[in-house]
């Protein structure tokens, strides 16, 4: 699993994030809803995982990794 | 601007140049391989050219003429007209550049959007031409070109408008636009609908929304896809077909017209409406600039109409035309000459005209596509060295300075042969004295020659701006033009442009009849204007002729009387070659209407004064039924005299400035009377005063002695005389003209010039005028 909280409580997405890694993620945000996401080591983003971030607004510890949602996909 | 830059700009003009001429040859006299050839190698040159210096906009444009030009030679397109139109507006918009380019290093913002538009006008040819070849993938453009986005691709094209501009491959001749509704339950699927988005080509734009509003994330279905995702790209339908066959009902695929991009969409579709204001506006200000009264507010007339000229092109979104016209206008207002802005209202007109390039003022640019290099296919262009004018006048007046040197070595020469005595000295000393005068005599010479430039140059332009004044008017006319290597010093031949377009004007619009007038009349339905130079002795001749309907002295004599330009027995008096030549006169015109082209006949005054101001003349000649023949005689080397003006007795005079030595106020009791005499002691030497108004018989104004007196020193050969003037004027740089006619053989004056405000100014030959 490319999804893990660290000992400081934030959500690190590592790697390849594929389709499975939405519930984990989701689950991970549920728990601890003002927790950050760091994104700064994915390679690559499923469209279920970035749907979560969508929907939850985390707060993101960028930049994405994953060159092409790095250039093209706009959080507000 | 570096010398790589400089010779950019002075290659590109002599290839535009070129250019310009051999397609108006192909359009007249058709297709020719060899002449398709060069003007193709003119074209691939300046595109290698503009990518040194880095122009990808101009690289654009160039490519895509290059591809019309190609298609030409191929036989795929035929040379018509609309094909030469498109290729001579992509020349006028690469002078517009070249022009820009070198004043200020860099393109204006709105390049980009007339290089892409400029190419896909271009490129339009191809598609549409007979034997052309169809759209890349054979859609309709039509059709496309009109429809109106939908909503969603606006906001799309709105979210970063700049990037997509920049991101647009230089070649795009469309765009797609895509929406992607992914089913919710695709991710059970193993769909991605971002890895289908990250394989779609020349991607412009992307935008992912939800297609609900999101569930608080204590209820959501991270499993349930609530995606839409949306993009724009270059890429074709083919492709994007590939990517997404097989989610088909879940994606929407659109053409998006290029010029969807162009900013403002909502204001845009009354553009041609808009366009035709700007022309209304600038058309009206030329006339008001035509019907020029001579004694009204020049500065303020020109000031108004560029004003309003500016502002109809600001509002036009042609802010790069309103500075120019601005500049024009500062430049006229400065010289009073209401007549200079009118070639650039022309001019302005002409970039505004259906067809001609459009601009805007988006901030984006494009980026090179081509990376070009300079190429062989330069030789035809004339290598020249390009040097500053002011470059040229330093030397002439260092050469002026050498002279006076020259005169003072040789008035030491007399001195040491009279007081050293040894002949073998002396004879030395003027042996080398005379080489050194032949030498700068020859030097002299030889840098007025650098200011010769050959009368080409002006009248290069005359064959596009014949080419379009005839067509406008439904006219056929052709232009011989001979003599263009003649040359003649800068001043003349830059000056002679503006006469020039006015004798061109008139005898378009005037002189020549309809086709249907010349085949009644037995003449051919093409006409011919000739322009013609030619060296005379040592003057400069330059004729302008059509063999056109004539002058008929019957209906200028009648004018003449009906405008009041002569009374009536004055003019009864006159030989009708001598009535010709009132045409000459401010305010005349033959024309029965004000005409687009011609105005209101100020023009042939304007031709006169300006010829006479570089030290010329023009007589006309003419014969009903067979044409009108203007001739300019004008000096071969412009010799400017500086000239101090001066007033006494209530008028103007002239003084050469050379024999000026100073001007004083003097006190009165600095006064000496000897006899009869004035006089004053100028540094130990007694200067005698002669009053100026006196010496001219002219009333003198009662004497007091008690008045401070303004004096003029004059040196005339080592003798000072002070000159009593009213006061003085001003100081000019004029061109002295011979005494007119009568006065020719008149004592004290070495000749007249004109004054700023028309009137003339007699030139005082002091030596000849003291007692």
């Amino acid at each position: 699993m490319s999804v893990h909280r660290s000992n400081d409580g934030t959500i690190v997405l590592d790697g390849r994030c594929p389709v499975e890694d939405a519930e984990p993620l989701l689950q991970f945000l549920q728990a601890a809803p003002g927790a950050p996401v760091d994104w700064r080591h994915c390679r690559d983003l499923h469209a279920a995982v970035l749907q979560v971030i969508m929907a939850a607004r985390p707060t993101l510890v960028g930049p994405c990794a994953d060159p092409w949602v790095r250039q093209w996909v706009e959080l507000e | 601007m570096n010398a790589l830059h400089e010779q950019f700009v002075a290659e590109a003009r002599e290839l535009v140049d070129q250019a310009t001429d051999d397609l108006i040859a192909i359009e007249r006299e058709g297709f020719a391989a060899e002449r398709v050839d060069r003007v193709f190698r003119a074209f691939h040159t300046l595109k290698g050219s503009a990518g040194v210096v880095e122009l990808p906009e101009m690289v654009l444009s160039l490519h895509a003429a290059e591809d019309v030009l190609a298609a030409i030679h191929a036989g795929r397109l035929d040379a018509t007209t609309p094909a030469i139109d498109r290729a001579l507006a992509c020349l006028d918009q690469v002078s517009v550049w070249v022009d820009e380019f070198e004043a200020r290093g860099s393109l204006s913002s709105g390049a980009g959007w007339d290089a892409r538009a400029m190419a896909a006008r271009l490129r339009d040819l191809l598609s549409t031409g007979p034997g052309g070849q169809t759209a890349r993938d054979g859609r309709d453009r039509a059709t496309v070109a009109n429809a109106a986005p939908p909503e969603w691709v606006s906001r799309l094209i709105e979210s970063d408008r700049g990037q997509i501009f920049r991101r647009l491959p230089a070649d795009a001749d469309h765009l797609l636009a895509v929406s992607y509704e992914p089913r919710s339950e695709c991710f059970f699927d193993g769909d991605d609908p971002l890895a289908l988005m990250r394989q779609v080509p020349d991607l412009l734009a992307f935008h992912i929304e939800p297609r609900a509003a999101w569930s608080p994330p204590s209820d959501m279905d991270p499993f349930a896809c609530n995606l839409r995702l949306q993009c724009l790209s270059a890429a074709g339908r083919a492709d994007l077909a590939a990517i997404f066959r097989l989610v088909p009902d879940e994606v929407q695929i659109i053409d998006v017209p290029l010029h969807a991009l162009r900013p403002r969409p909502g204001v845009r579709t009354d553009e041609a409406e808009r366009a035709g204001l700007v022309r209304a506006v600038i058309d009206e200000q030329r006339r008001v600039l035509r019907m020029s009264a001579r004694n009204d507010d020049v500065a303020g007339r020109i000031g108004a109409a560029a004003r309003a000229a500016a502002n109809a092109l600001r509002h036009g979104a042609r802010a790069d035309l309103a500075g120019r016209v601005e500049h024009a206008a500062a430049e006229a207002g400065r010289r009073g000459d209401a007549g200079s802005l009118l070639p650039v209202l022309d001019a302005t007109l002409a970039a505004l005209a259906p067809g001609a390039p459009a601009a805007d003022g988006s901030d984006s640019a494009v980026r090179d596509p081509a990376g070009a290099i300079m190429e062989d296919a330069r030789g035809a262009a004339t290598r020249t060295l390009r040097v500053d004018e002011s470059k040229i006048d330093a030397l002439l007046d260092l050469a002026a300075e050498l002279m006076i040197v020259r005169n003072g070595f040789a008035h030491l020469t007399r001195r040491v042969a009279a007081e050293v005595g040894g002949h073998g000295l002396a004879r030395a000393m003027r042996h080398e004295q005379e080489t050194i005068e032949r030498l700068i005599g020859d030097m002299h010479g030889a840098i007025l020659q650098l200011r010769m430039v050959p009368v080409a140059r002006v009248f290069q332009p005359f064959r596009r701006l014949l080419r379009d004044m005839a067509m406008r008017l439904d006219k056929k006319v052709e232009l011989v033009t001979r003599g263009e290597t003649t040359e003649s010093d800068k001043t003349i031949v830059d000056r002679l442009f503006e006469p020039l377009l006015h004798l061109v004007r008139n005898a378009v619009d005037h002189g020549i009849e309809s086709p249907e007038q010349r085949r009644a009349a037995g003449k051919p339905d093409e006409a011919v204007i000739r322009m013609e130079a030619s060296r005379v002795g040592d003057r400069f001749v330059v004729e302008i002729s059509d063999d056109g309907r004539g002058i008929d002295p019957a209906i200028v004599r009648r004018k003449a009387g009906e405008r009041g330009v002569l009374a009536a027995d004055a003019l009864a008096a006159l030989s009708d070659e001598q009535v010709v030549d009132l045409v000459f006169a401010a305010g005349f015109s033959t024309a029965a209407e004000i005409s687009d082209i011609s105005g209101r006949g100020v023009g042939m005054g304007a031709v006169r004064t300006t010829v006479e101001q570089i030290g010329g003349r023009v007589s006309l000649s003419s014969r009903i039924g067979a044409g009108t023949t203007v001739r300019l005689d004008l000096p071969t080397s412009i010799a400017m005299s500086r000239i101090m003006v001066v007033e006494a007795g209530g008028h103007l005079f002239g003084v050469p400035m050379e024999a000026v030595t100073e001007t004083l106020r003097l006190a009165p009791d600095r006064i000496s009377r000897i006899a009869t005499n004035v006089g004053f002691v100028l540094r130990d030497r007694v200067v005698p005063i002669c009053a100026l108004a006196e010496l001219m018989g002219l009333p003198v104004a009662p004497a007091s002695d008690e008045r401070i007196r303004l004096l003029v020193v004059i040196d005339t050969g080592g003798k000072s005389v002070a000159l009593e003037v009213d006061g003085i004027r001003d100081r000019l740089e004029a061109v002295l003209k011979p005494m007119p006619g009568v006065l020719s053989g008149a004592r004290g004056y070495v000749g007249t010039t004109l004054l700023g405000d028309g009137g003339i100014l007699l030139v005082l030959d002091v030596k000849a005028i003291l007692p």
